[in-house]
């Protein structure tokens, strides 16, 4: 399994890096926005990197999960890796393994630096109690049911429908957070799409020809 | 457990819900956008004369001040729809945030002025933790300003926090007090705050001077039986509603302004008006069905029905619905509502010749020195209700005994020629302004595109639904027209669900048509009775997203041509699914012999004809 | 446990509506060397893949060390070794980098047949799969199919690209493997000398049918190839069944029979030839004979 996890680590370790450098743009946005608040003047700089910064992350997740299946197929990896002492049950748990790290190298720091300014510069009385939490659990589960977006459109020979679908998915699905904003809501309907999408993935990856 | 999942019997059930829940969401999203883009162009266009509502003259004033001489405008009551952009603040985001503010109703904090000044209803402890500057008067004369913070519970109140205050399980409090600290208080700190606790069932009054809490009796399960959700100011944050407005009778008096040299004349209340909610000795509790009660501030309990006061201060007014009957009063059903206490405060002071009269709470400002002592009198109450789908106003007038003077509806005048007749606002809104009716038939075609099934739901589920999140919701529709149905009572239950059915139409058309389709092609591919039974109803239930859920679930096989019947059969399957024949494979031609292990001989049927010619 | 390593049920498949697979059963018990052979898109190669549960059968099951294919645990995957047709190897790894991942991978590793395997074809650890040729990236896969000390081993035409030399090192290779007790190998193999040399039984696939199955000795006595001379013109009909191929010139006729036994060689001798000579076929002869287009219907 770990010898698994190692392959898809490195096999995609662009992401990795690319992951932990927006997290860390996200992270001085967030600090700077912080130090520098000004309730006369909006942050159009943090605002101006952060937008584009939140677009390419957000396609940079979805092209993840549709660039590990795509190459797959391709490449033909699972055949050979199939064909060794590993079941295809495993191949996919260590591609969506290495997803939820990606996800989590992206969002734990950022999470653990909105903690601390919310102590550090939030008013002595818990006026945003529990937002960072659901906020960032809110955040989290979006960005992995676009992983499994990417995941479900990415099985295909054509390189055309993983990047199109995935995108015309994405644009489609995202939104969903204006609609019903964070917490409890959300967060059912966005635990139930990720199980029924990995369903859905599984049921596609098992039963495929390699 | 592995077992059950290599089942290939619960493999394909698992993956067709599975994939449904998908293409549901993925499609009730768009549609959302559709329908929330027409609702807002239609607010947009909705004509402004059937926004407001206006009484007038109020019919709360007492006739010395409603019929002085001097009066030049009457009281007045109105209120207004006020939608258009704030829209997209009503949106699960917009609304996440905003509801998180001090004050607001997910938020724990009831106000934060500054590092110093801030109350907040601690859950760890149950108490609620209120700190302010207290101004201390020296003996020199000299003020001195200290930080004090005071620990409530129902049991006491304490610089030291401590269980013996005992904990409070779900407070709820008067935040027409909290907001109105400033002008009706010395020292810009509350004297006294009044709440209500939901788990315990009591009322308290806290009084800050003396730091003592005074428990009211507790609500019994009587009749009318009481289940309190806001006390004091009485209003639902809508971004719909602009504003409650009352003006009393106006008189015209001079321009005192000196910087200017003609004479000119301004109009003023003809007695002072201090900020709104208050009622005088009472305070209004709104109930969740929509009444309103008066409780005593001093006793705490509710003001007793006598032969002329019915118990009941009010209730919110129902908004007719599109289909012009009555629709629901309670506060749920309710996008937004408003009520604002009239009473008359009257001053006496030393001198006997002295008196002030005012509406409403003092307001100090306009007293220069306390007086000897205060009358307060409540006169009655004006209460707007928006309805549900944020298209109808009703404005109603109680008196002090509870008895309802006057109600009106938003409604759009239409003059044709010397005659005036009025159109329901809700009708103006979905056809009365110019391409209103194009964007009603969008709203209305998006809505049939959802599942019937869930819209059908919507029908019976409408009123479980908190009204704004309504406006928000993505699989139930209850701001639907069939859920608006659901909510007019001027049919009875069958013919009520036979025209909500009805306004289902095309939905159902559409549901019926994509079933055959799913039937033929099911037919077509060789499923079983039972699964091709399952999809019909499946279909029939959800309508395209069961068709498209279908499409992306079916079997992926490339039918052949069957040599026994001419049809296209599954190369899966033994026999062909149509005329039960067995499998032959005419493209192939085999040899006749076989040379197979210690002789064995294994006939097939092309073996076997060409050995029987032999 | 089955003395039967590979089973297959009945095996039908599809392709886009064509059908490759009509059929097929066979066994290959343990030990044994099966020779699987077929045409050019007979379905030797789907086969293979159906049975290590690469590609989905259409109708009819097949089971490899007594599991089914669609149910392969990761365990008994680490009991074969597989030599695919076009090596399928991950393209851009570099060669060190793959074998360290199948090393890791499987179950067993024989650290020293392996390096003794990349010694002899002298394969470089640092260019990419790619870049080697295809006879490099045979030998490659063949080192990895076998370090694992697999007890089953499906070769798809595993020396193609290979060079003669190359061709008799992996020949001594799979006999030295052989030599080992209870391994089994299924190959497919277009030179057929190769089969012939190291297969016990033979399976020889046409028109989506096993034709033949049976062991390599057998099938040379049971097929026979007769030259046949005739006093007269040959007869039209020679009242025999199971003729395989059929070629007359004048008095003359060239008979290629399955089955051969005493009762045809009676038959054949009423019709009092002048002379009936056997023609001795080899393996690849018998396949010719055995799927070569019919050059006269058989008919008696």
């Amino acid at each position: 399994m770990f010898a698994l996890i190692k392959r898809e680590i490195q096999d995609h370790i662009v992401y990795f890096i690319g992951a932990a450098a927006f997290s860390a743009v996200f992270i001085i946005i967030s600090v700077s926005l912080v130090h520098q608040y000004d309730p006369k003047e909006p942050p159009v700089f943090s605002i101006g990197l952060g937008v584009p910064a939140a677009t390419i992350v957000i396609f940079g997740i979805c092209a993840m999960g549709a660039t590990q299946m795509y190459l797959d197929r391709t490449r033909k990896i699972s055949a050979l890796l199939s064909t060794l002492a590993v079941s295809r049950n495993r191949i996919l748990l260590t591609r969506v393994i290495t997803g939820i790290l990606v996800i989590l190298i992206l969002f734990v720091p950022l999470t653990i630096t909105a903690g601390i300014l919310v102590r550090l510069f939030s008013p002595p009385i818990p006026v945003f109690t529990g937002m960072v939490f659901e906020i960032s659990v809110t955040a989290f589960l979006m960005a992995f049911a676009i992983y499994c977006i990417g995941l479900q459109t990415g099985w295909n020979s054509s390189a055309l429908t993983p990047s199109l679908g995935a995108l015309f998915l994405t644009c489609i699905f995202i939104p969903l957070i204006l609609i019903k904003g964070f917490g409890a809501h959300i967060v059912v309907i966005l635990v139930l799409f990720i199980a029924a999408s990995l369903i859905r993935t599984w049921h596609t990856f098992m039963k495929t020809s390699l | 457990m592995k077992t059950l999942i290599k089942s290939p019997a619960l493999n394909y059930p698992v993956k067709v819900f599975a994939t449904g829940f998908v293409v549901l969401t993925l499609v009730s999203i768009p549609l959302f956008w559709f329908r929330f883009i027409c609702q807002m162009s239609l607010s947009v266009r909705m004509p402004d004369d059937s926004k407001g509502v206006l009484i007038e003259p109020s019919g709360l004033v007492p006739l010395e001040f409603e019929n002085d001489p001097n009066v030049v405008s009457h009281s007045r009551v109105s209120a207004n729809i006020y939608s258009e952009e704030r829209k997209l603040l009503s949106l699960g985001i917009g609304d996440y945030f905003i509801t998180r503010f001090p004050g607001e109703r997910h938020s724990n904090v009831y106000f934060f002025e500054s590092d110093t000044e801030w109350m907040y209803f601690d859950k760890k402890s149950g108490q609620i933790v209120y700190r302010y500057n207290d101004i201390q008067i020296m003996p020199d004369k000299t003020t001195r300003e200290k930080i004090v913070q005071l620990y409530i519970g129902p049991e006491g109140v304490s610089e030291t926090p401590g269980k013996t205050l005992g904990r409070f399980m779900d407070p709820i409090i008067d935040h027409g007090w909290v907001e109105r600290r400033w002008i009706a208080l010395r020292q810009g700190r509350l004297c006294e705050l009044i709440l209500y606790d939901k788990k315990l069932r009591s009322f308290f009054k806290i009084d800050f001077n003396q730091r003592t809490i005074i428990k009211g009796p507790k609500l019994v399960k009587d009749f009318p039986s009481h289940k309190p959700i806001q006390i004091g100011q009485l209003s639902k944050t809508t971004f719909e509603l602009n504003y409650l407005d009352w003006t009393p009778p106006r008189i015209r008096v001079p321009d005192k302004d000196p910087n200017k040299t003609e004479l000119r004349t301004e109009l003023r209340p003809i007695i002072p008006t201090g900020y709104g909610y208050d009622a005088g000795p009472y305070l209004l509790v709104l109930d969740e069905s929509g009444r309103i009660d008066l409780l005593d501030k001093e006793t705490l309990e509710f003001v007793r029905r006598t032969p002329e006061f019915p118990g009941v201060a009010g209730r919110l007014p129902e908004p007719e619905t599109y289909f012009g009957s009555r629709g629901s009063g309670k506060p749920k059903d309710l996008l937004g509502y408003k009520v604002w206490p009239l009473s008359l405060t009257t001053y006496f002071f030393e001198n006997p010749e002295e008196v002030k009269v005012t509406f409403g709470d003092p307001s100090y400002l306009y007293i220069k020195r306390p007086p000897a002592r205060v009358e307060r009198k409540y006169l009655g109450m004006f209460a707007v209700s928006l309805s549900r789908d944020g298209t109808a106003l009703a404005l109603a007038v109680f008196d002090e005994n509870g008895r309802e003077i006057k109600t009106e509806y938003s409604r759009l005048p239409k003059y044709e020629g010397r005659y005036t007749t009025y159109v329901q606002s809700s009708k103006a809104f979905f056809f009365g302004a110019p391409w209103s009716p194009a964007l009603t038939i969008g709203k209305y075609l998006a809505e049939n595109l959802q599942p019937p099934i869930l819209s059908v739901a919507s029908y019976f589920t409408a009123s479980a639904f908190e009204a704004a999140s309504g406006h928000r919701a993505l699989f139930f529709l209850p701001n639907s027209f069939i859920a608006m149905k659901a909510g007019d009572r001027g049919e009875n239950f069958a013919e009520r669900f036979m025209s909500a059915l009805w306004s289902i139409l095309p939905s159902i058309i559409l549901a019926i048509w994509l079933s055959i389709r799913v039937g033929k092609n099911a037919v077509t591919l060789g499923l079983s009775e039972n699964a091709r039974l399952y999809w019909i109803i499946g279909t029939l239930a959800f309508g395209l997203t069961a068709y498209i859920t279908y499409r992306l679930t079916r079997p992926k096989i490339t039918l052949v041509t069957c040599p026994n019947c001419g049809k296209m059969r599954r190369p899966d399957m033994a026999k062909c699914h149509r005329c039960k024949s067995d499998w032959l494979v005419p493209e192939l031609i085999p040899p006749a012999w076989r040379v197979l292990d210690s002789g064995e001989q294994i006939r097939d049927s092309s073996t076997a004809e060409q050995a029987a010619a032999e | 446990m089955d003395e039967n390593v590979i089973k297959v049920e009945n095996l039908v498949k599809y392709f886009d509506g064509r059908c490759v697979l009509d059929g097929i059963s066979l066994n290959v018990p343990r030990g044994c060397i099966y020779g699987l052979l077929g045409r050019n898109g007979s379905g030797k190669t789907t086969i293979i893949r159906i049975l290590l549960g690469l590609e989905p059968p259409t109708r009819g099951r097949t089971f490899l060390l007594d599991t089914e294919s669609t149910e392969l645990s990761a365990k008994v995957h680490g009991r074969i070794g597989y030599v695919a047709e076009g090596h399928n190897l991950i393209q851009n790894y570099r060669v060190g980098r793959l074998i360290k991942l199948c090393k890791d991978l499987s179950l067993q590793w024989n650290d020293e047949f392996f390096n003794h395997l990349i010694e002899t074809f002298r394969l470089p650890t640092d260019r990419r799969v790619k870049e080697l040729s295809i006879g490099m990236r045979a030998q490659l896969n063949l080192s990895l199919a076998m370090a694992i000390d697999p007890e089953l081993l499906i070769f798809d035409d595993p020396t193609l690209g290979l060079d003669t030399v190359a061709r008799r090192q992996f020949l001594e290779l799979a006999i030295e493997l052989i030599a080992q007790q209870g391994r089994t190998i299924l190959f497919c193999s277009h030179i057929l000398g190769d089969v012939e040399r190291i297969a016990d039984k033979i399976g020889i696939l046409a028109a989506g049918k096993l034709v033949v199955d049976c062991p390599l000795e057998e099938l040379k006595e049971r097929v026979k190839k007769l030259r046949v001379i005739f006093p007269e013109s040959a007869p039209s009909n020679l009242y025999l069944t199971e003729i395989i191929n059929q070629q007359v010139r004048d008095r003359e006729m060239v008979i290629t029979v399955a089955n051969w036994n005493k009762q045809k060689q009676t038959v054949l001798e009423t019709f009092k030839p002048s002379s009936c000579t056997e023609m001795p076929m080899s393996l690849e002869d018998i396949f010719i004979e055995c799927t070569k287009p019919k050059q006269k219907s058989i008919e008696s």
